[in-house]
Parts: C-alpha cells; sequence; structure tokens
C-alpha cells in the first residue's frame, strides 16, 4: 500500500473525532499528498515516507527526557510523542487559563487552499492525528516555549498548534523539535499563527531531531495590518526534514522577516519552502537563508515572494546563499519572485558555492589550521542567520545543533 | 650561526601552467631589510605567495630554506607558525569573523609553535589596543568583521597590526604601502621598524622608493620578468625612481 492509503487506513473512522480532523482526513483523501512531480516538492524526501511502519501515534511514553534549561521568562509546554506533559510544563496560570485542548481546533477557521489543497497539505497529518492540539489565544503579551520530543517508538509524533494574537498583542514563541536517538517514526507539525492589527511575534524555530528521523512541519501565518512576524528557524535534525512556511502579509503595512539556515551531512536531506505572499499595500519581507550541505547531503530552499495587485509599495529583500562542502553533497536554492503591481522595490539575490580559497589561504597565512580556517569560514557563512536569534542560551543552543551537522565542527568559543 | 634566515636558491615556478618565476636566488640574512621592486607583472606577489605556500603554484625547480628548515616542505600555516608572515597586497574581507578573533587565533598558533599557552584574555586585550595605538587603528575595528568595509588604508595598517602581534621571524610585505596617504605611510613605516630586530628580518616589495625613506633597506633587488635583474643598495632604488626599469629590461633578456 503506498503511504497515503495506509495514512487513511490508519487513521480509519474514529468515532470520537471531531469535524476538523474528519475535514482534514477528506481533504487528504480528495487533494492527496505532494509529489515531486510538484513545483514545489521536486527536492523533498517524499519516498521516506513508504519506510513509515505505522502512522498512528504512539502510546502514552514513559521516559524521563532531558530538556533544555528553562529560558528565563518563558512559560513552557512539553509534547512528548504529541502528548503534553504537565509535570514537566512550566505553565503560568494565565497559560493555562486560556489554553483550550480541543480537536475542534481550526475548524472555524474554514478552508484554506493553502493547508487543504496547496503546500500546506502535510499539516492535515498532523491535524488528524495530534492527540492533543493546543489553541491559544494571546491578548496581551506572553512567551511561550514548546518543545518536543520524539521518542524512539517508532510511531507517529503529531503536534498541532493554534495560536491567535488580538490586536497589539506581543508573543515570543519557541519552538524546539527535540528526538532521542533509536528507530524515531515519522513526526509532523502543524502550526496557525494569525496576527491581528499591530501584533507582534517573534517566532524561533530550532529543528534538532534525531539522526534518523522524519520531520514534516507546515507553518501557516497570517500578518494583519502594522503586524510584524519574525520567523528564525534553523534546521539542523532529522535524517529528512522539510518546512512548508507560508506568510500571508494580509494588512496594510504587514511585515515579516525571515532567517533560516540548515545544515545537513552524511546522507541527510533538508528542504524549505518560504512563501511570503504580499497581499495589501505597503507590505515588507525581508528574507535570508543560509544552508550547508557537507559530505553526501542534500539541503534544498525555494524562496517564493508573491506580490498581489492588491499591494502597491511592497518592498521584498531576499537574500539565498548555499556552500557545498562535501563532493556528494548539493544544494539547490531557488529563489521566484512575481509581482503584479507597480512600484515595488525588490532586493534578490541567490548565490552556491564552496569555501572560498583565498579566504582559506589568508587565514591559514595567520596560522590557523585547515580544520580552524575551514569550520571558521563556515561558522561566518552562518553567522547573519544565527546571530538574528536574540536569547543567548537559544542562540548557543541552536548554533550548537548546526555545528553537529558539520563536516568539521566550530571551535566552542565561536558559540557566543 | 652566519646561515642566512632566507635563502632562495634559482627558484622556479609556474602560476596557472604558465611559468612565472625563472631561477629566483636571494639571501637575506637576520638583521636585515631588503627591498624588492620591479614592473607590474614582474612576479613580485608570485615569489610572496610561493614562499608563503599559496596553493595554486608549481614549483619547477630550486629550494627555498627558512632558518635552515626546507621552507617548501611545509604546508601554509606551519610556514606561518615558524614566522614567516605575508603582508598581502589585496587583504581579504571576511564579514563574520571578527578581527579580535583573529588576532587572537593568530596569536595562540604562534604561541603553541613556540610552546606557550594560550594568551589570556585580559593580557591579549592590553598587548592589542598597545599594538593598535602604534598602528592608529580604531578599537572599534576590533569587533568588526576581518577587514569588513575597511577603507584601503585601513586594510593595509591592519595587516601590518596582525604582523605586531605576531612577531613574525620575517615579513614579507607585499605592498603594504600602496593606496597610503602620507601619514599613513609614516605609521606603517614606524610598524615595520618597530618589528626590526638583530634576529628578525624584513622583506619589503614596492613600487615608490618613498616607503624606503621610513624603511631604509640594506639590499634592493629588481625583480623583472620572473628573475632578480639587479641588486643594490638605497640609491639603486633612487635611480630607479629616475630612469624607470626600461633600461635594466634592455639588459635583461625574455625568457622563452
Ligand atoms: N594564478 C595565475 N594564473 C595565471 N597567471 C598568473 C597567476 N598568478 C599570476 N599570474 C601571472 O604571473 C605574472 C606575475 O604576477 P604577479 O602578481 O606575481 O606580479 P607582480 O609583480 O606582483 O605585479 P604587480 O606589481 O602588478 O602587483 C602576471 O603575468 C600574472 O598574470
Ligand atoms: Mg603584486
Amino acid at each position: 500500500m503506498k503511504a497515503l492509503e495506509r495514512i487513511l487506513a490508519d487513521f480509519g473512522s474514529p468515532a470520537d473525532a471531531g469535524p476538523a480532523r474528519l475535514a482534514a482526513a477528506e481533504a487528504l483523501s480528495t487533494h492527496a499528498l505532494p509529489t515531486r512531480r510538484d513545483e514545489n516538492w521536486r527536492y523533498a524526501n517524499l519516498r521516506a515516507l513508504e519506510a513509515v511502519r505505522t502512522f498512528l501515534p504512539g502510546p502514552a511514553p514513559s521516559i524521563s527526557p532531558a530538556l533544555p534549561p528553562a529560558l528565563p521568562g518563558y512559560s513552557r509546554l512539553v509534547f512528548i510523542d504529541g502528548r503534553l506533559q504537565p509535570q514537566h510544563s512550566l505553565p503560568d496560570t494565565a497559560l493555562l487559563g486560556s489554553l483550550r485542548r480541543s480537536a475542534a481546533g481550526s475548524a472555524d477557521a474554514g478552508p484554506v487552499p493553502f493547508a487543504f489543497s496547496g503546500d500546506g497539505r502535510f499539516g492535515l497529518i498532523a491535524r488528524m492525528f495530534a492527540p492533543e492540539p493546543i489553541a491559544l489565544r494571546v491578548a496581551g503579551s506572553l512567551a511561550l516555549e514548546l518543545i518536543s520530543i520524539t521518542t524512539a517508538q517508532a510511531c507517529g509524533s503529531y503536534l498541532e498548534l493554534d495560536l491567535e494574537l488580538a490586536a497589539h498583542a506581543q508573543l515570543e514563541l519557541v519552538e524546539r523539535h527535540l528526538g532521542g536517538a533509536g528507530p524515531t517514526g515519522l513526526s509532523c507539525v502543524q502550526v496557525d499563527l494569525q496576527l491581528a492589527e499591530q501584533a507582534q511575534s517573534t517566532h524561533t524555530r530550532l529543528l534538532q531531531g534525531a539522526p534518523d528521523a522524519l520531520h514534516y512541519d507546515t507553518v501557516a501565518v497570517t500578518v494583519g495590518a502594522g503586524a510584524q512576524y519574525l520567523l528564525r528557524q534553523v534546521s539542523a535534525g532529522a535524517q529528512t526534514a522539510r518546512s512548508t512556511i507560508q506568510v500571508r502579509l494580509s494588512g496594510r503595512e504587514a511585515r515579516t522577516q525571515i532567517r533560516a539556515l540548515a545544515t545537513a551531512h552524511e546522507a541527510q536531506v533538508c528542504d524549505a519552502l518560504f512563501t511570503v505572499l504580499h497581499e495589501a499595500p505597503g507590505t515588507r519581507s525581508d528574507q535570508l537563508f543560509r544552508g550547508i550541505a557537507s559530505d553526501r547531503a542534500h539541503v534544498a530552499c525555494s524562496a517564493d515572494v508573491q506580490v498581489s495587485a492588491g499591494a502597491p509599495g511592497a518592498r521584498v529583500v531576499q537574500s539565498l546563499r548555499g556552500l557545498i562542502d562535501g563532493a556528494g553533497a548539493e544544494v539547490d536554492l531557488r529563489p521566484r519572485l512575481t509581482i503584479n503591481t507597480d512600484e515595488v522595490q525588490a532586493a534578490h539575490g541567490a548565490t552556491t558555492g564552496r569555501l572560498d580559497e583565498d579566504l582559506l589561504f589568508y587565514l591559514l597565512a595567520r596560522g590557523l589550521s585547515p580544520v580552524e580556517a575551514r569550520s571558521l569560514l563556515k561558522w561566518a557563512f552562518l553567522a547573519e542567520a544565527l546571530n538574528a536569534i536574540d536569547a543567548p542560551a537559544l542562540r548557543r543552543a541552536a548554533g550548537q545543533g548546526a555545528a553537529a551537522r558539520l563536516a568539521d565542527t566550530p571551535a566552542t568559543e565561536l558559540l557566543q | 650561526m652566519n646561515a642566512p634566515l632566507l635563502k632562495i636558491d634559482q627558484l622556479s615556478a609556474s602560476a596557472g601552467g604558465a611559468p612565472v618565476l625563472h631561477g629566483v636566488s636571494l639571501e637575506v640574512n637576520a638583521g636585515e631589510v631588503h627591498a624588492i621592486m620591479g614592473p607590474n607583472g614582474s612576479g613580485k606577489s608570485t615569489l610572496a605567495h610561493v614562499l608563503a605556500g599559496r596553493p595554486g603554484y608549481v614549483i619547477t625547480g630550486g629550494t627555498v630554506r627558512f632558518d635552515g628548515a626546507d621552507l617548501l616542505a611545509l604546508p601554509a600555516e606551519e610556514r606561518a607558525r615558524a614566522g614567516l608572515f605575508l603582508g598581502f597586497q589585496y587583504p581579504v574581507e571576511i564579514p563574520g569573523v571578527s578581527n579580535a578573533y583573529l588576532l587572537k587565533a593568530a596569536l595562540n598558533a604562534c604561541r603553541r609553535q613556540r610552546g606557550e599557552q594560550d594568551i589570556d584574555a585580559f593580557d591579549f586585550l592590553n598587548l592589542v589596543r598597545d599594538k593598535m595605538r602604534t598602528m592608529h587603528i580604531d578599537e572599534a575595528l576590533l569587533t568588526r568583521g576581518v577587514n569588513e568595509g575597511f577603507s584601503g588604508g585601513e586594510k593595509k595598517r591592519n595587516e601590518i597590526l596582525q604582523m605586531l602581534v605576531m612577531e613574525p621571524r620575517l615579513a614579507l610585505l607585499d605592498e603594504t604601502d600602496s593606496g597610503l596617504d602620507i601619514d599613513a605611510l609614516k605609521i606603517v613605516g614606524r610598524g615595520i621598524n618597530s618589528l626590526r630586530a638583530a634576529e628578525r628580518a624584513v622583506v619589503v616589495i614596492t613600487h615608490y622608493q618613498r616607503l624606503l625613506d621610513y624603511v631604509v633597506p640594506d639590499q634592493v633587488h629588481v625583480l623583472a620578468r620572473g628573475r632578480i635583474v639587479r641588486s643594490g643598495d638605497r640609491a639603486l632604488a633612487l635611480e630607479l625612481e629616475r630612469r624607470g626599469y626600461d633600461w635594466l629590461l634592455e639588459a635583461a633578456p625574455a625568457m622563452a
């Protein structure tokens, strides 16, 4: 049986499924999963899905996870294989009060093409199976860290988050996806984030799943008038990782800034699609991606910016760079910019190459060893993306994760 | 005891498949300053790069001994650690690597070679601040990326700063004086002179005799078409300034 049929068979027709889950299953069976023939999925490793033994969520885990130190000022929710672990979480009372755990999820949002028939379809799997979907409405300000751990149970680990920011609300959201070593199954994450006018959110995502994990995540963000969405994403985990991110700048002068980096080595595949839709006047997007592929790894990034006819005065900045650091390594960058209105300012560039021999020699001529010189230059290559993470503890953790997937590990003193 | 610090014997090398150096011989003793002059494209930078161990050149003949050792057998980083410093004609920009980091890494590489411990952070800052004052470099440049957005003159002064921090036995300075204003030239000259010592030597590659007013050479050599066609004392530099190179080129046969 093909993966899609097995997903649907594993889902079955559960009596207790709410309308959102049923709608998700229905949409998946109608529209099926993307294939490599789809423009935006050419580099995704979809074959890996065929090897998943079961799509069912695992039983309640009994492990006591090693958690990273708490982030000062943050509430924390810990999920293991998709199940909330209250004993490891550090929620404040305000958070608990506003937390709705219901399978109804985002059914009331109505079907959106991105999620139901477009690039967001992988999120449907998370929606179908997530044992404890989380819905949260933020009115004032909230700093929230979500830790999702996939254990070596070789079952599915699903997370669905539905976050809504009221006007002027502020959300510092940190997502950390971790995994234990061993045969992990599929990890599927769906995040919906809606920012009403003047809301602000910084969303930091550290994807550090186990080396043999399969991770597919989908993030759909809508940014209202005058609102600002900052995304920092470090993809440095899993055997196969695919991130599908869509940011809709739907309100006047909505803004987004994306700083993403990906590192992969051995035979890992790390692929991302960032879609930014400028739908209103005066919207701005600024996107930066840095990816390093070592050994035989494959890093891909598609960055698709669409400026609609209703978005005059939009500003678009895009910088994608890839570094190939292995005989069999591959980096594919695909910038796309579609502009359907006048008065748009756009600056974009995409380059892929190997380490610059002139820079390497300069460092050798200053007595640095070849290993030191190479890792220093790789570090420098990642610096702009990494330094966008403000919190030192997070930046360090992100740097360590990224460094672990380079061919040579940088000196720890660089991980500031 | 009296062996030269650097002894280049009949060195020939090609770059990009084309022969560039045709049997260069040169001896530099500790305590001396030599100047190498010569027309554009005559092989001066090639000589400096070959000595510093830059990849991409093929040595087709000759030997180089540095401090008694076979220099050409060493990889670039070991030449640097052994005390051979190349000041680049075109210093590269390395965004994302701070100047301070590079200076410290370079210094520690030299210290380890000498069997010393890594420098303590406090001592390092004191040392670098002191050298930066000598070179009139703004301390703010410490935290910037290496040469990132530096002016031409700042880049050249930064090369000398690196040299002062590393304290090499032999400094090979490739047109460190090019593009400097009068004041910066004096500062660079002072920086070079502050390194002069009985156990060290300096080789400056230059197009202008002006630098030699500040850094007075013991010997001046003319490199033309990949070979040293004349050597002399300071007066040779003055003569070149007056007469150009043509009279020497006529005397030197072109290589096939
Ligand atoms: N990698 C290379 N491939 C091909 N030719 C090269 C290469 N490097 C140097 N050359 C050639 O070797 C010759 C000498 O170059 P070099 O840079 O050493 O000259 P130079 O004396 O330093 O000149 P300048 O005074 O302009 O700095 C030039 O003709 C140059 O084009
Ligand atoms: Mg030159």
